[in-house]
């Protein structure tokens, strides 16, 4: 059997000159968690050229979804922010991962922290009813740049909570934390900023980071991550993986081009 | 950077890191696996699945094990890819407690 699926593209949006999304048709036997990554890509002169991205949709969804940035230097950015709807696309059969909610104990408020495309596998994870029936609380971080890097604002704000079926609980249980770093907006500064100075927690109305209640996922760049880590850590929070879990969970395979 | 396999898997293989990798970078020799150094994209996803935590991060390798960070790159090329799990080997549960059991192998 292949280790690979060709699907078709069957949407593309355009949220800047540096950030897309697009939605592909989903092989029926392709199985994931939600908050998996799998390998995805295009053929390039006949061999397949592949990086890991988060799937941004849910696994009750029929199709799948990526967001992704684009480069110009970058082997296969360059090429996949051209796609066109019905372009063939390569989509691993192994998606896999550790922002799983399984690899967290129990607690009462989630945190997701994810900057730029960071924040993918968490709209998968927002998206599943499990999420919020293991939580009470589940409060999404997403930290850019600029205002216009805010992927996804309008479906966590409008859509999500006007949702058939997810709308009651994304209602009373999810908070959207938006955060800007170089622009002026309502909530300002690096995520790491807010933990420290304790403004997110001000600003959310919740108490202080805590082992004993709070459970954290972190996606980001390789900086973000280690600062986060680091910070939680010194809390008494203890890291999870797919064999133990633990009070937060770190997504390593991050695709810079 | 990549991850690599070390002393822990020689002559048990479990082979639990092969079903999680999402770009089948482990390849299999007689005695244990290696990874190749030029397909593995540092997700660590297998480390917490090997049951004797052989798989560490190239930088996190132990001092005494230095050296299979060069086995993993020299043997990859010349062992063929494993992609799905098998059972371990059949002396795994003997082995797995020793150290430094690439002795006596010829490699």
């Amino acid at each position: 059997m292949s280790a690979f699926n060709e699907e078709r593209v069957l949407s593309v949006h355009h949220w800047t000159d540096r950030l897309f999304s697009f939605t592909t048709t989903r092989d029926t036997s392709l199985r994931f968690a939600n908050g998996h990554f799998t390998m995805i890509g295009l053929r390039v002169e006949g061999k397949p050229l592949l990086r890991a991205y988060s799937i941004a949709s849910a696994n009750h969804e029929e199709h799948l979804e990526f967001l992704s940035i684009k480069v110009d230097a970058g082997p296969l950015t360059s090429r996949l922010q051209h796609i066109q709807v019905g372009d063939p696309i390569i989509v691993g059969r192994k998606p896999t991962g550790t922002l799983v909610i399984d690899y967290l104990l129990p607690g009462k408020r989630l945190y997701l922290l994810g900057t730029g495309t960071g924040l993918a596998p968490f709209l998968s994870i927002v998206r599943d009813p499990a999420t919020y029936e293991k939580f009470e609380q589940v409060i999404l971080v997403h930290g850019v740049r600029t205002t216009d890097e805010l992927a996804y604002h309008d479906l966590l704000v409008e859509h999500l909570p006007a949702h058939e079926f997810l709308g009651e609980l994304v209602t009373s249980q999810l908070r959207y934390y938006p955060t800007v770093t170089r622009e002026s907006y309502r909530n300002m500064g690096r995520v790491t900023h807010l933990i420290e100075s304790g403004k997110l927690f001000s600003d959310l109305g919740v108490p202080p980071l805590s082992p004993e209640d709070d459970r954290a996922m972190l996606c980001g760049s390789p900086a973000m991550l280690r600062d986060i880590k680091k910070m939680l850590e010194v809390r008494g929070f203890k890291e999870g993986n797919t064999s133990t879990p633990g009070d937060f969970v770190i997504e390593r395979a991050f695709a810079e081009q | 950077m990549t991850h690599v396999v070390t002393d822990g898997c020689v002559r048990c293989k479990y082979t639990d890191c092969v079903d999680v990798c999402p770009v089948d970078c482990f390849r299999e020799g007689p005695e244990f696996l290696v990874i190749d150094p030029d397909e593995c994209i540092d997700c660590a996803v297998c480390v917490a699945e090997c049951p004797v935590d052989a798989i560490h991060a190239e930088e996190n390798v132990p001092e005494a094990m230095r050296g299979f960070v060069e086995l993993n790159a020299r043997l990859a090329p010349q062992w063929p890819a494993i992609t799905r799990r098998k059972a371990p080997l059949p002396d795994a549960e003997v082995w797995k407690a020793r150290a430094d059991k690439l002795a006596g192998l010829a490699l």
